[in-house]
């Protein structure tokens, strides 16, 4: 399992990096915004998407529907953890087919919690 | 004061109508003349009246010297202090998670051998133990207390270090401060050129500029905006009210 994690601070990136590789995902790989982001998904190989929302270049919200909009890419899990906290933002995020919605700041509890949730939904479908 | 002016005009029009029509050519370069005399002070009188005002604008901009140096000085400043702020904490985080990943193995390391040397202890106190091996467990006992000893002194040091990396929310606190401070002055200062240029622009409101409702604006400051979530519980309610 290879999970790119996108966010334009290096912090937030490492953060949950180490959180992720202490539930036991040792295999992730990083970019800084949307933009950095699609050629590393378009080469393939990454299996599960967590992406910040607010970044320069281009979104996460705008990353999550190229993902969405490209065949190749269009059923990766893709997981928002974000500091975005409108209730509009977060019903655009459900539109465009987002897998989960973690609101920053966050634990480690809850980013186990969602990431659970996201395979026990593919696991079921 | 205008329908005053109309009349004179009106009259004035009337007596070079009549004056041309009587083909008395004096009385009509008289009337002639008392009309435009009377457009031209008119014209003085406006033309004196914008003078005025853009003398007395000018005036107001001079009052405050400070709007200059703010836009030249201050604001970008503001800018360097807030990528300061930014540089900062993102150094004081990685500092902190470098500690954090160099203090983790310590203490995994200590409860690893103490919890074999707990096994060979209880062996021991069940009598399963040969001298031999005893002996090596009291070596064992001996280099552990020694590295118990060196890897508490290291976690302190790593857990004191932490605790001055966090000196950074003191320092960015108060770049913070200064530039709360400045926006305030700026904002000031907008207001009152606001109420200069506003003078002949009243009622030109732009009510028509269009919300992007889902613009990113980062952290929320005010959580009491009613369209703003404020947990992680209020966002899994919000999407399963939608199905999730």
């Amino acid at each position: 399992m290879k999970i790119l994690i996108v966010d334009d601070f290096s912090t937030m990136r490492r953060i949950i990096k180490n959180l992720l590789r202490d539930l036991g995902f040792n295999n992730t790989t990083e970019a800084d915004d949307g933009l950095t982001a699609l050629p590393i998904l378009k080469a393939g190989g990454i299996d599960f998407l967590v992406t910040d929302w607010n970044m320069p270049g281009m979104q996460g919200i705008d990353l999550l529907k190229t993902v969405r909009a490209d065949e190749a890419l269009s059923s990766m899990p893709v997981l928002m953890v974000t500091a975005e906290t409108k209730r509009e933002q977060i019903i655009e995020a459900a539109q465009a087919g987002v897998n989960g919605y973690i609101v920053k700041p966050f634990t480690a509890a809850t980013l186990k919690d969602k990431i659970d949730k996201i395979f026990e939904r593919i696991d079921a479908s | 004061m205008e329908s005053h002016n109309n009349v004179e005009l009106l009259e004035a029009a009337r007596a070079l109508v009549t004056a041309l029509e009587a083909d008395d050519s004096q009385q009509a370069q008289l009337h002639l003349a008392s009309l435009t005399q009377s457009q031209e002070s008119e014209l003085f009188h406006e033309v004196g009246t914008l003078t005025r005002e853009l003398h007395e604008s000018l005036n107001n901009f001079n009052v405050d010297p400070r709007l200059v140096d703010l836009a030249e000085h201050d604001i970008p400043d503001t800018r360097e202090r807030l990528n300061y702020v930014i540089s900062t904490t993102e150094e004081a985080a990685h500092k902190t998670l470098g500690l954090i990943d160099e203090t983790l193995p310590l203490s995994d390391s200590l409860k690893d051998t103490a919890q074999k040397i707990e096994e060979s202890w209880h062996r021991f106190r069940m009598r399963e133990m040969g001298v031999d091996e005893f002996r090596s467990l009291s070596e064992e006992i001996e280099s552990y207390l020694a590295n118990v000893k060196l890897h508490a002194d290291q976690i302190h040091d790593n857990l004191s270090e932490m605790t001055l990396a966090q000196g950074f929310q003191d320092l960015t606190g108060q770049v913070i401060r200064q530039v709360i401070t400045l926006v305030g002055e700026v904002e000031d200062n907008l207001v009152e050129l606001v109420k200069i240029a506003g003078k002949h622009q009243t009622g030109t409101q732009k009510d028509g500029k269009e919300v992007d409702l889902i613009k990113a604006e980062g952290p929320q400051i005010n959580k009491d905006k009613p369209n703003v979530v404020n947990n992680q519980d209020e966002v899994d309610d919000l999407l399963s009210s939608l199905g999730f």
